[in-house]
């Protein structure tokens, strides 16, 4: 988290030093750590916002997003991350009936996007 | 059983047979040692890409745990690609040191390495060019005779492939057979963006592949993350000496949600999203051109999964470690995106394989304890497992071959 969001996007601000990661290994994590409560707020809240997000970050090179809207396309990382425990597993922090996650690596798991 | 059995693959393929197997080879060392000798210390085996190591110089080190060894693969000033034994002929220490896990990558613009012990230095040909005060050896100390230990490599689309052997029985072309037509103008070149997973698993190397070399399993362990795919069939059954493949379709696509359109929308690359015709296909790969097509699923034997759509491909590898053990490799290849948001679209379709690959690789592990506890002496095969009784058939032949 680097600064002030924009006005458009004041409604992530409560959620930008939780979700504005870097990594996949980083929001793997803290998909894990959190509620489904947690969830289910940054969902509702990003979602709406993600063509703008988008189109912020392709005014940039690909891996080259600064400032402010990088910290917002590591939020939409986020989403990604996310998205599926929402959308698919009822809420669930963890892929239901899988591996154990953190045995599992990426071999980019700690590049940052 | 009450019913007509409907097995059509069987049908065609008589002599694989119809009954239960025994799980003798899934837990026993001896099996397993007979493997290593007879398979993979003889027969062509899958450890890279092309363009993995693009440039004069690059090179790769990939482990073979199973042999005690690993294979450093390396481009020339020439452009080829040698492998050889990451091995130093002075006293045995790796060339170069493996700090990059299972696959450790690097280039050196001379295209030499060095080994770190003594300064021992050899070119992308193997051969010993600079050692360090080489007048403090004797004079039967000759260089030019203690090159790196070769490792007959060669290339297939793109793949790069060693065979351990001292003299192979078969050509790279002839070990892969009718595949080679199978797949010519699968446009992989143009999908090279990969993203790597990897797990040491409890499991027999065969409990693994098997888990992924059947469509039957797709309604109930991916209920969570592939709810689309309850309705999956598979045709074109097509065997190639000891490989297999056949094509696999389903009737729906995942269910629209929110961000799953929001990424389909601005790139397609997830077998469970609509509208794969992003690149035409061979005519052997979906030859009617069914709509319902997913994936082609080809296993080159003994252990490479290739799962290609259009637009997208993957590969499972599953290498052994002992005969409760493996290693597992998932690579996730597309087409390098053209911005940031094709970026965060085709990570949504990673994600929600890679979210896959959790629910397959959860079975592998309890699969093996209870196969190693002796309860069950046979497991049963349905026909849509025909995979598994080919793989089963041909690995227990060259078991039991001289």
């Amino acid at each position: 988290m680097t600064a002030t969001l924009p006005k458009e996007f004041s409604v992530l601000e409560p959620f930008a030093g939780k979700w504005a990661l870097p990594t996949e290994y980083e929001r793997g994590v803290e998909r894990r750590r959190s509620t489904p409560a947690e969830l289910k707020a940054f969902y509702d809240a990003i979602l709406p916002l993600v063509p703008q997000i988008l189109k912020r970050a392709d005014k940039y090179p690909i891996g080259k997003i600064e400032g402010v809207d990088r910290d917002l396309f590591y939020m939409a990382m986020s989403l990604v991350e996310i998205a599926p425990h929402i959308e698919f597993y009822n809420g669930s922090p963890g892929v239901p009936f899988a591996f154990q996650e953190d045995r599992m690596i990426g071999v980019h798991y700690k590049q940052p996007d | 059983m009450n019913t007509v059995p409907r097995m059509p693959h069987h049908d065609r393929f008589p002599e694989l047979g119809t009954g239960p197997v025994s799980v003798e080879p899934y837990i026993s060392q001896d099996y397993y040692e007979k493997e290593i000798e007879k398979i993979y210390k003889r027969d062509w085996l899958c450890v890279g890409r092309v363009e993995e190591i693009p440039k004069t110089g690059d090179y790769k080190v990939k482990r073979l745990d199973f042999a005690n060894t690993s294979a450093l693969i390396m481009r020339g000033k020439d452009g080829q690609i040698r492998s050889f034994h990451n091995v130093c002929r002075h006293r045995g220490n790796k060339v170069v040191t493996e700090t990059g896990g299972e696959e450790t990558f690097g280039n050196s613009r001379a295209a030499v390495v060095t080994c770190r012990f003594h300064g021992w230095v050899y070119d992308a040909k193997g051969q010993l060019i600079n050692v360090p005060q080489e007048d403090r050896f004797s004079s039967c100390f000759d260089k030019s005779n203690i090159g790196l230990v070769p490792i007959h490599t060669d290339v297939w689309e793109g793949f790069i492939w060693i065979n351990l052997a001292e003299t192979p029985r078969q050509t790279l072309r002839e070990f892969l057979g009718g595949l080679v037509e199978h797949y010519a103008g699968y446009p992989f070149h143009t999908m090279t963006d990969v993203h790597t997973y990897y797990a040491h698993i409890n499991c027999n190397w065969k409990t693994g592949m098997d888990a992924f070399c059947e469509g039957y399993h797709v309604p109930t362990i991916h209920a969570g993350s592939l709810p689309g795919l309850t309705n999956m069939w598979s045709d074109n059954l097509l065997i190639f000496g000891d490989h297999r493949s056949l094509s696999a379709f389903s009737s729906e696509a995942n269910p629209p949600t929110p961000v799953g359109n929001a990424a389909n929308d601005i790139f397609s690359a997830s077998i469970v999203a609509k509208a794969q015709d992003r690149f035409a296909l061979p005519p052997g790969i979906n030859p009617t051109r069914s709509n319902h097509f997913g994936f082609e699923e080809t296993i080159v034997f003994p252990n490479l999964l290739i799962q290609c759509g259009g637009g997208l491909w993957f590969t499972h590898q599953f290498w052994p470690t002992s005969q409760n053990s493996c290693l597992w490799e998932g690579k996730y290849y597309l087409q390098a995106p053209a911005s940031n948001s094709e970026f965060w679209a085709q990570r949504y379709a990673v994600t929600l394989q890679r979210n896959a690959w959790y629910e397959d690789t959860a079975t592998m592990e309890d699969t093996q304890r209870a196969l190693s506890s002796g309860v069950l002496k046979e497991m049963h095969f349905m026909d849509e497992e025909i995979l598994l009784r080919h793989a089963y058939r041909v690995i227990d032949d060259r078991v039991n071959s001289n």
